[in-house]
């Protein structure tokens, strides 16, 4: 019998995750995406001042057990960030809900022990298979990678509202359904070429925004409300956010080098304004900060989770980063409460200011 | 505002020749200051800090600020909160700030506490012999502190203990607030123990706390402050805990566990700020490992800046009086006492509690406490199993 593991969403990182979890000979149980339901649930039985992404990945755990899992995976480490520390908590809490599984807590502190947990699950034979599941797991989080910055590009730019992302939908959904990196390429081909006939507007100038901030409110559509989407459809607005699923996966893994490298650069950029390292993705954002204006971006938008230490600690100083700049600058907090006609007028706003602004500069 | 390293740095620098000024205990206007410059959900703890750095403006020439990033040398990475490692950087951009800034690292993964010590006085420009004089009789002012955070005062009481001795006043006269320690089995038999656990900031800044001491101590509860534990107690119950990252918190977590383990504490109160980010995730890790598998009751006070005092004493008496009412019932529950009256609490049941620790051991522990109904949701009930 194969075992069922399960992992919380995060963005797309479902399809490269499952691939991963499948090439290494076990069953992957998908939770529903994070929705009103599921939040419910996690905020429910998450400690009260805990920031957004556990109340949003505990109810993830929750429906993905009552689908079957028995293996739960989550990420954990040692650091001043509290991410580090969730997959013990929310076990912790699952556990005296009444459920059992297994934990599979991975982190680089604890290597040697997930090898062993990872051996006693799946079998002795699992080590063969790790290479070419990593390959998989890799082309696949790139494909979704290509996928999805193409469709930031193209949706404020499509003639027909909507084109891009059935579009990307439907190649999202080939990838997850490849099962070997060959089939990959040419998915990602077969992308490339339909990606090219979609009619776009040519002579379309959209304003460009740089999103930063707290991961998981980046990338997780449904509980920032769709944020990327809405910039680039309703909107009309080119986004650019500072972190991508591809990079949260590959980065711990070194899979990647441009990965290390660019959180080497963004870690030097900002030592004069954060020398210590705080754990989560401040040197992302603050750097993001201060190249946007040199990377041509209008304005810079940044989402975070209520209570997040280091994003709260960023916002601290980019007051102090700012002065000066001329850099239309909007803070959204993100909670179970925040509603989407908040967020709308407030986005609308900020855009009003940011295209007088271009067209002052002009 | 640091109540950890604070006659460390005052010594040191005493020694160097510098005159030390430090911001008077929290009052309303500090705490206004702060809560008004200040981004919106940051714990009460920074928002404090801001509010003395605002103070301090004008009054001084330099302001020191200790940034402590790792404090305890481990097999694995450690911190401390990621605001106290930023607290430096939060004030840089800070306009009602003195002038000079100087900062105190004390990072243990990287280099000794002296060397911080080192870079502060080269930044004073103090040359390195004199730095060191001050740096061992600041050693030694820390070690008296902390003897007297060990006998049980708070660390107010004790930080105006430890300046007292420098004029000659013998510390045992100071002995307005003296607390009784877990030896003498919290002093008179009529009272219940009760255990606070909390940050140093949060302990013994009665605004900030709204005088929960006074409120405790008036109800007629002994009190066992977290900041008593000695190093070696606590580094003993951490090894019996999963590993945290966090230094402070991981001290708080084994206060916990140590209390609850105590055979003479009646309960446990945990103080934490609203919006504290480790505090939100160990609380819970204390409530569903530590307290539960005790058996003792349990109350979590979350302060901010706009609790109201009778809050806090609402709940300090409730509880204290749960806590009287856990203790007759058991009591009763053994059968060796008769049924207690619920207003006749005193003297002549309580005589009978006879050592604690033995009383523990013959409890079979098979009853059940629903005491989470007396207050809102802040009480949670002590699930005793």
């Amino acid at each position: 019998m194969t075992v069922k593991v399960a992992f919380p969403h995060m963005g797309n990182a479902c399809i490269p995750l499952r691939a991963l979890v499948e090439a290494l000979g076990a069953e992957a149980v998908i939770p529903a995406r994070p929705n009103v339901e599921t939040l419910k649930r996690g905020v429910l039985h998450a400690p009260e001042s805990v920031c957004l992404p556990f109340k949003a990945t505990l109810g993830d755990c929750l429906d993905a057990l009552e689908r079957g899992a028995d293996v739960l995976a989550m990420v954990c480490g040692m650091w001043a960030c509290r991410f580090g520390n969730y997959g013990l908590i929310q076990h912790m809490i699952l556990r005296d809900l009444g459920y059992r599984f297994h934990s599979l807590l991975v982190g680089r502190e604890n290597a040697g022990e997930v090898v062993e947990t990872m051996r006693r699950l799946l079998g002795p034979g699992f080590l063969q298979r790790v290479p070419k599941a990593l390959a998989l797991f890799r082309a696949k989080a790139a494909a979704v990678d290509e996928v999805e910055r193409w469709t930031r590009w193209a949706r404020p730019r499509e003639e027909c509202a909507g084109g891009a992302d059935a579009l990307a939908a439907r190649f999202l959904k080939e990838l997850d359904e490849a099962s070997t990196v060959a089939r990959v390429r040419e998915v990602r081909r077969f992308f490339r070429e339909e990606a090219r006939g979609l009619p776009l507007d040519g002579k379309a100038n959209p304003l460009r925004i740089r999103l930063v901030g707290e991961l998981y409110v980046l990338l997780e559509p449904s509980l920032n409300h769709d944020l990327v989407r809405k910039l680039g459809s309703v909107y009309r607005v080119e986004v650019h956010p500072v972190l991508s699923t591809y990079r949260w996966l590959l980065g711990p893994l070194w899979l990647d080098p441009r990965i290390q490298l660019s959180g080497y650069l963004a870690r030097r950029r900002i030592r004069p304004y954060l020398p210590y390292v705080l754990g989560g993705e401040e040197h992302m954002t603050l750097s993001g900060i201060l190249t946007a204006r040199r990377d041509g971006f209008h304005g810079v938008i940044h989402a975070f989770p209520l209570t997040c230490m280091p994003e709260n600690i960023c916002r601290t100083v980019i007051p102090g980063i700012l002065v000066g700049g001329r850099l239309p600058y909007l803070d959204l907090c993100f909670d179970e409460h925040t509603s989407a006609a908040g967020l709308e007028t407030r986005l609308e706003a900020f855009l009003d200011l940011v295209a007088s602004s271009r067209m002052s500069r002009q | 505002m640091f109540y950890r390293y604070y006659p460390f740095l005052r010594t040191f620098l005493e020694g160097c020749g510098h005159v030390v000024e430090s911001s008077p205990p929290t009052d309303l206007q500090i705490l206004e200051y702060g809560t008004g410059c200040c981004v919106d959900d940051v714990c009460v703890a920074v928002k404090v800090f801001l509010g003395h750095v605002r103070f301090l403006e004008g009054r001084v020439d330099a302001l020191l600020i200790p940034r402590p990033v790792t404090v305890e040398r481990r097999g694995y990475d450690t911190f401390t909160c990621p605001k106290l490692i930023a607290a430096p950087d939060m004030i840089r951009f800070f306009p009602h700030r003195p002038p000079l800034l100087l900062e105190w690292v004390l990072d243990l993964k990287r280099a000794p506490w002296w060397w911080g010590c080192l870079r502060l006085a080269a930044r004073l420009r103090v040359p390195p012999t004199r730095a060191r004089v001050a740096y061992l009789a600041a050693r030694r002012e820390q070690a008296f502190y902390e003897s007297l955070l060990g006998r049980g005062y708070l660390p107010q009481d004790a930080l105006r203990m430890s300046e007292r001795k420098e004029r000659g006043v013998a510390p045992e006269l100071v002995r307005s607030d003296v607390l009784p320690g877990p030896g003498n089995g919290g002093a008179g038999k009529d009272v219940v123990t009760v255990a606070v656990i909390g940050h140093p900031y949060l302990l013994s800044d009665s605004l900030v706390n709204k005088n929960l001491f006074r409120w405790l101590r008036e109800a007629g509860a002994s009190i066992l402050p977290c900041s008593m534990l000695k190093a070696k107690d606590l580094e003993a119950e951490m090894r019996r805990l999963p590993d945290l990252s966090w230094s402070y918190e991981r001290e708080l977590l084994a206060a916990s566990s140590f209390f609850s383990r105590l055979p003479n504490v009646d309960g446990l109160l945990y103080l934490t700020s609203f919006g504290c980010g480790p505090d939100s995730m160990v609380v819970e890790m204390v409530r569903r490992e530590v307290v539960s598998a005790g058996g003792k009751a349990f109350l979590e006070v979350v302060l901010d800046e706009h609790s109201a005092e009778s809050g806090v004493r609402t709940r300090a008496e409730a509880f204290v009086d749960l806590l009287r009412w856990r203790k007759a019932r058991r009591r009763e529950n053994t059968g060796r006492t008769p049924l207690p009256e619920r207003d006749s609490i005193g003297p002549p049941i309580c005589r009978r509690m006879g050592d604690g620790r033995e009383r523990k051991k013959s409890l079979p522990g098979s009853y059940a406490l629903d005491d989470g109904g007396e207050e809102e949701s802040c009480v949670s009930g002590g699930a005793a199993r």
